[in-house]
């Protein structure tokens, strides 16, 4: 299979530089993002976000994030909770109780801590945001 | 004596579950999902149901009383159900030492007998997963055959005290036998009306009756079907794994090779071939599907790696066209075929079933006049393709693309406007990119 000669529309990468690829023997097309950013198949999912809230932290309007559902939640985490019926997402913070939401906006918006009287639920873990440049 | 204990694992309301997973405004509240066209409906949260909506109750007939209500309706998504299906059954089956899925959302899974604690906790640990992971609520039932698993299943979903999962090793023989002499025989699985009734007429009334009778008798009077399920309730274990199912809601074919199939390439072969015998019951049985669900899993005896791949594809329109249904099965468990593992059976279930209807009738029936059918009956054969035009169609597909030739609106890019009303769809959230959930910043 492996040959020097150029298949057709094949580019093959060259071992040139630096650490072999633990792939180096087997080029199976590039890279594939479905491996590196969904762990669990079962329990990934993808939001789309609607909302500058959380843009200090990295999400943005119009972003793309993907939420694991199978994580355990913990404080500090990104989260997408359930408020009210409505998916929302914001960092969970340890508040004594049940826990309290987070705002991370860019300045001039400070971050607020929004308690939820009714509770919420943890919806699943934020893991990425794919960002628009 | 087997060495396994059997849990069946089914989604509480699974369609109305998928809806509330990403719209969690409709929890607690009547939901109702419609079938294809919005006709009728197909499923109800358990608020509808104590609303005493009907499966089968046309829309027109609910929709003025709705608001009052608070009754909320969606039409059927088969691209989300069949995702969220293909998830669960994939969570289910890593718990298991084999597992054997009977519809879109049930699934038969062998925990190892002997230790009662451990089954039960097993079958929390499987609830818990597929909540957590999914978002889907299941019951859990455990029991030394299908039948009682069923059994175990219903008590479980029938009584909240049971938090879902109920194994019948643990029921104190008192309580058992109350809930046994409570419940009639035709709740029992694969027990119907008409076996009901004769049973009743010969003094079988209850389940209870139904476990005392004697198997030899019930042999001569009925079926062996009916005589395993006596022996059953009994506690042997005697029904094979289930190859075909066919009822308002799916058609199942599955077999367990003779020869494990080890290959992607092999395993393509059999998809063929079991999805071509799923399409033909569906074309027989003149109705269209939405969803291919193709699975595979290798044997519960076996030693090497265990894998039980399900993938779920839906079809841009409701179909009977053999040549889709098998190129969605063939693709489906494509890239999921574990190099390692032997696998013993896989299977193809055809859901979101809708009968195929007048405009779809007569393309099928232009396809029998091409088929060479001019007998002046062509309306008989028309649900059967004519092997050569499935071959045809077949080549130009692989080589034009799917959408470049097809019968009647089959060969349009786009299904047809009119082709299906859905009304009041949620997005395809799990399987389009234009269709995510959206979460508030």
């Amino acid at each position: 299979m492996e040959s020097s000669e150029h298949a057709a529309g094949t580019v093959r990468p060259k071992a040139a530089t630096g650490f072999a690829s633990p792939a180096g023997d087997y080029y199976d097309g590039g890279i594939d993002l479905n491996r590196h950013l969904i762990p669990d198949r079962t329990s990934t999912f993808v939001m789309r976000v609607a909302g500058d809230s959380m843009a200090a932290s990295g999400i943005s309007d119009g972003d793309e994030i993907i939420v694991e559902r199978a994580r355990a939640p913990r404080p500090g985490n990104v989260v997408v909770a359930v408020v009210g019926g409505e998916l929302m997402v914001r960092r969970l913070r340890h508040d004594g109780g049940g826990g309290a939401l987070e705002t991370d906006p860019l300045p001039p918006g400070e971050p607020a801590v929004e308690r939820i009287p009714g509770g919420f639920d943890v919806w699943g873990v934020v893991t990425r945001s794919l960002h628009r440049l | 004596m087997s060495g396994h204990l059997f849990a069946l694992v089914d989604v509480n309301n699974f369609y109305v579950s998928c809806e509330r997973v990403f719209d969690p405004r409709l929890e607690g509240r009547p939901v109702v999902v419609l079938s294809n066209n919005d006709g009728c409906v197909v499923a109800r949260s358990a608020e509808a149901k104590a609303l005493g909506i009907r499966t089968g109750a046309p829309w027109f007939k609910l929709a003025p009383e709705a608001e009052r209500h608070g009754l909320v309706a969606r039409s059927s998504n088969y691209e989300l159900y069949g995702d969220m299906s293909a998830r669960a059954m994939e969570v289910i089956g890593r718990f298991g030492a084999w597992q054997e899925i009977y519809s879109i959302d049930e699934s038969f899974l062998g925990l190892p007998a002997g230790d009662e604690a451990a089954a039960v906790e097993a079958a929390g640990t499987v609830r818990e997963a597929v909540r957590r992971q999914v978002g889907l609520p299941v019951c859990v039932g455990v029991a030394p055959s299908k039948t009682l698993a069923k059994f175990a299943n219903h008590v479980a979903k029938n009584n909240p005290g049971f938090d879902g999962v109920c194994s019948l090793g643990s029921l104190p023989a008192e309580q058992l036998r109350r809930l046994q002499e409570r419940l009639p025989a035709t709740e029992v699985w694969g027990v119907g009306r008409r076996s009901g009734e004769k049973l009743e007429g010969l003094g079988i009334g209850s389940i209870a009756d139904l476990r005392d009778a004697d198997p030899a008798w019930i042999r001569r009077k009925f079926s062996v079907v009916l005589q395993r399920t006596v022996l059953e309730l009994n506690g042997t274990p005697c029904i094979p794994p289930i190859d075909e199912r066919a009822d308002a809601h799916q058609i199942m074919f599955s077999r367990s090779f003779s020869q494990p199939v080890t290959t992607a390439a092999e395993m393509r072969e059999v998809m063929t071939v079991y999805a071509q015998s799923a399409a033909s019951r569906l074309a027989a049985r003149g109705l269209r599907a939405s969803v291919v669900t193709a699975f595979a899993g290798t044997s519960r005896f076996a030693a090497g790696m265990a894998s039980n791949p399900t993938v779920s594809v839906p079809l841009a329109a409701p179909t009977a066209d053999p040549i889709e249904i098998v190129r969605a099965a063939v693709s489906a468990l494509g890239g999921r075929v574990a190099p390692d593992a032997a696998y013993a059976r896989a299977g193809v279930v055809l859901s979101g079933l809708s009968p195929a209807d007048a405009p779809q009738q007569e393309e099928l029936d232009l396809f029998s006049a091409l088929g060479g059918d001019d007998d002046g009956h062509g309306a008989a054969g028309g649900a059967e393709a004519g092997p050569e035009l499935s071959d045809v169609l077949g080549r130009v597909k692989s080589r034009f693309g799917q959408a470049s030739i097809g019968i009647g609106r089959g060969g349009l890019a786009e299904p047809a406007a009119w082709s299906m009303r859905r009304q009041f769809s949620s997005p395809r959230f799990t399987t389009e990119w234009t269709d995510l959930p959206v979460v508030r910043g």
